[in-house]
């Protein structure tokens, strides 16, 4: 088991944001987290990247305790997330995001050798690692625009952005939080083919989407969550049929 | 490689000039463009304003003199106790400020505290610094020079090409570390360290880094310039010090590593310019800093660079972070 959940739980004051939640990700799953707004899913995806402390649970990664791990520690581990609202250096350039982003990767390769590439008499060649971000680019759609400042790109281009820089990044798990949200139509198509792509590159996805019919589509499971509890786990086809479902997103009634 | 060049009019500048007050201005201005420059690793590329600049730099230069004086070391040994000393002191003071993730205002607070705090133990620390009436140099440094053995480093040629050099050292230094990965992080840390720190970037430990061989450099300048003037007191430690090297940053450019020297050239020059007393000078100070930052946030290289077309969002303000819901 990649990643285990169990019974997390994290309460603000006295808002129960997630209520005792557990689930589990396998190698290669595609998990599909649903839920209407305010119920609990970013906070989660937060808990898991270490961003906020669980206020009681477990985090289990490949074996290992992740609670009271850093962020930094727990991307080094593999899991990045990206955020909901995109998050990124406005001042430099989409190219220049992406190699900040490269950091873990000449981390893993280069260890502690990498101070040596700081030694006047050493030009680090970064081939490999320009090579890498122009593929991360192409991957994302994000080549024709590689040299303009972050801060000029359409909110599409931005949350595009933030995918690339996650996945420069190497994750073994990739938490992507409402990855479609205030996208227009060719941005939306442009995100599927790339969330597509990396299905078949067997990547790790946790995604948050409320278009239920892409996103049944893409995952090979689905969780609801409401009031920060899990109210239903399975096949995304099955579950969003389910009546608690249904009362949870329309109100009770509408089935 | 090609802006190297630039420096040669430099070398050639004695033996054009042969004006002493033109030479001493340039030597002020080389050993406060160290000073300049190394605040402007921590201040403009990694965006975290240290009021401990000023500090670092005093402490170097009583650190240096007094082991010169004490242990009998030469000079070049006594600026490696002074460089050691502040980068241990800049290791306990980043640790505390930024384990408990001190930002912004916050930041410049406690790190001012930390230099008035070291200011008062050397105000006061009689017996050991002289107190208020700081000390004056007996000692002068020794450099090894082929062909004439060790000499004494005096008169204002010497001087002259020693800050030059250690200028240009300080400069090749600084911008290997911006223009490098490590350069990135610290980049990323300015713009957004919340990001930073999810993409795992340790954010903690490159401020640290940051902070300590910005202090380094600060203490290369201030054993160089204390021997310089053959004379230390507390005033190095002052609040005006640290205005004053914060003004020399934005009026050269923070964007730039070697910029600030240009600020550095500006306001050493100034007084001899124009001839005020020195409470005016600090007004004149205030005034250039209140403009620069209106009119050319990117300082006078930047404006060189890049013409006075100004910013969309002003340099110095961290982006800020969008919190996600």
């Amino acid at each position: 088991m990649l990643l285990e959940i169990r019974n997390l739980t994290k309460r603000f004051g006295g808002l129960t944001a997630v209520s005792d939640l557990s689930f589990t990700l396998a190698e290669g799953d595609i998990l599909g987290i649903f839920g209407p707004n305010g119920s609990g899913k970013t906070t989660l995806l937060n808990l898991i990247s270490g961003v906020y402390q669980p206020t009681s649970g477990r985090l289990v990664w490949a074996g290992e305790d992740l609670i009271g791990r850093r962020p930094h520690e727990i991307a080094a581990g593999g899991i990045v997330k990206t955020f909901q609202n995109p998050q990124l250096f406005g001042e430099l350039t989409v190219f220049e995001n992406v190699a900040v982003a490269g950091h873990l990767r000449l981390k893993r390769r280069a260890g502690w050798r990498r101070v040596a590439t700081l030694l006047p008499a050493r030009h680090g060649s970064d081939d490999d690692l320009h090579e890498r971000i122009e593929r991360v680019l192409a991957l994302c759609r994000l080549g024709s625009v590689r040299d303009q400042p972050a801060k000029s790109l359409s909110y599409g281009g931005e949350k595009m952005l933030g995918v690339a820089m996650a996945l420069m990044c190497e994750p073994r798990v990739l938490l992507l939080d409402e990855p479609g949200s205030g996208l227009g139509q060719d941005e939306i198509r442009n995100l599927d083919e790339v969330l597509r792509d990396l299905r078949t590159h067997g990547t790790t996805l946790v995604v948050i989407d409320h278009r239920v019919g892409f996103l049944g589509r893409l995952a090979d499971r689905a969780i609801v969550i409401h009031h920060g509890a899990k109210i239903a786990e399975g096949p995304p086809g099955d579950v969003l049929r389910e009546r608690s479902v249904v009362d949870a997103y329309l109100g009770p009634g509408h089935a | 490689m090609k802006l190297l060049l630039l420096w040669v009019p430099l070398v050639l500048v004695p033996l054009v000039i042969h004006n002493n007050v033109v030479l001493t201005i340039l030597i002020f201005t080389y050993l406060l463009g160290i000073l300049a420059v190394s605040f402007n690793l921590i201040f403009g590329f990694t965006g975290q304003l240290s009021l401990f600049h000023a500090a670092a730099f005093g402490l170097s230069a009583y650190a240096t003199y007094l082991a010169m004086a004490h242990w009998g070391v030469p000079f070049w040994l006594g600026m490696v106790v002074g460089v050691v000393f502040v980068s241990l002191v800049s290791l306990v003071i980043g640790t505390i400020c930024f384990r408990f993730n001190l930002r912004e205002l916050y930041f410049a607070i406690v790190t001012l505290a930390f230099s008035e705090l070291f200011r008062l133990v050397i105000l006061n620390w009689n017996s050991f610094t002289n107190g208020s009436l700081g000390i004056n140099f007996t000692l002068t440094p020794t450099l090894w020079i082929p062909g004439r053995g060790v000499v004494p480093v005096q008169g204002t040629m010497m001087w002259y090409y020693l800050s030059l050099v250690a200028v240009v050292l300080a400069v090749g230094f600084y911008s290997r570390i911006v223009h490098s990965w490590m350069g990135r992080c610290f980049a990323s840390i300015r713009l957004n360290d919340d990001l930073a720190d999810t993409l795992g970037i340790n954010v903690f430990r490159y401020k640290l880094i940051a902070f300590v061989a910005a202090n380094a450099g600060a203490a290369v300048a201030g054993s160089l310039y204390s021997f310089y003037i053959s004379y230390i007191d507390p005033h190095y430690f002052s609040i005006d010090q640290s205005l004053a090297i914060i003004a020399m940053a934005l009026l050269g450019g923070s964007r730039y590593v070697a910029a600030p020297i240009v600020g550095a050239l500006v306001l050493t020059a100034l007084p001899h310019v124009i001839n005020v007393n020195a409470e005016a000078r600090l007004l004149i100070y205030g005034l250039i800093l209140i403009l620069t930052i209106l009119v050319m946030p990117r300082g006078i290289v930047g404006v060189l660079v890049t013409g006075l077309r100004r910013p969309s969002r002003a340099p110095q303000t961290p982006e800020r972070p969008r919190h996600a819901a």
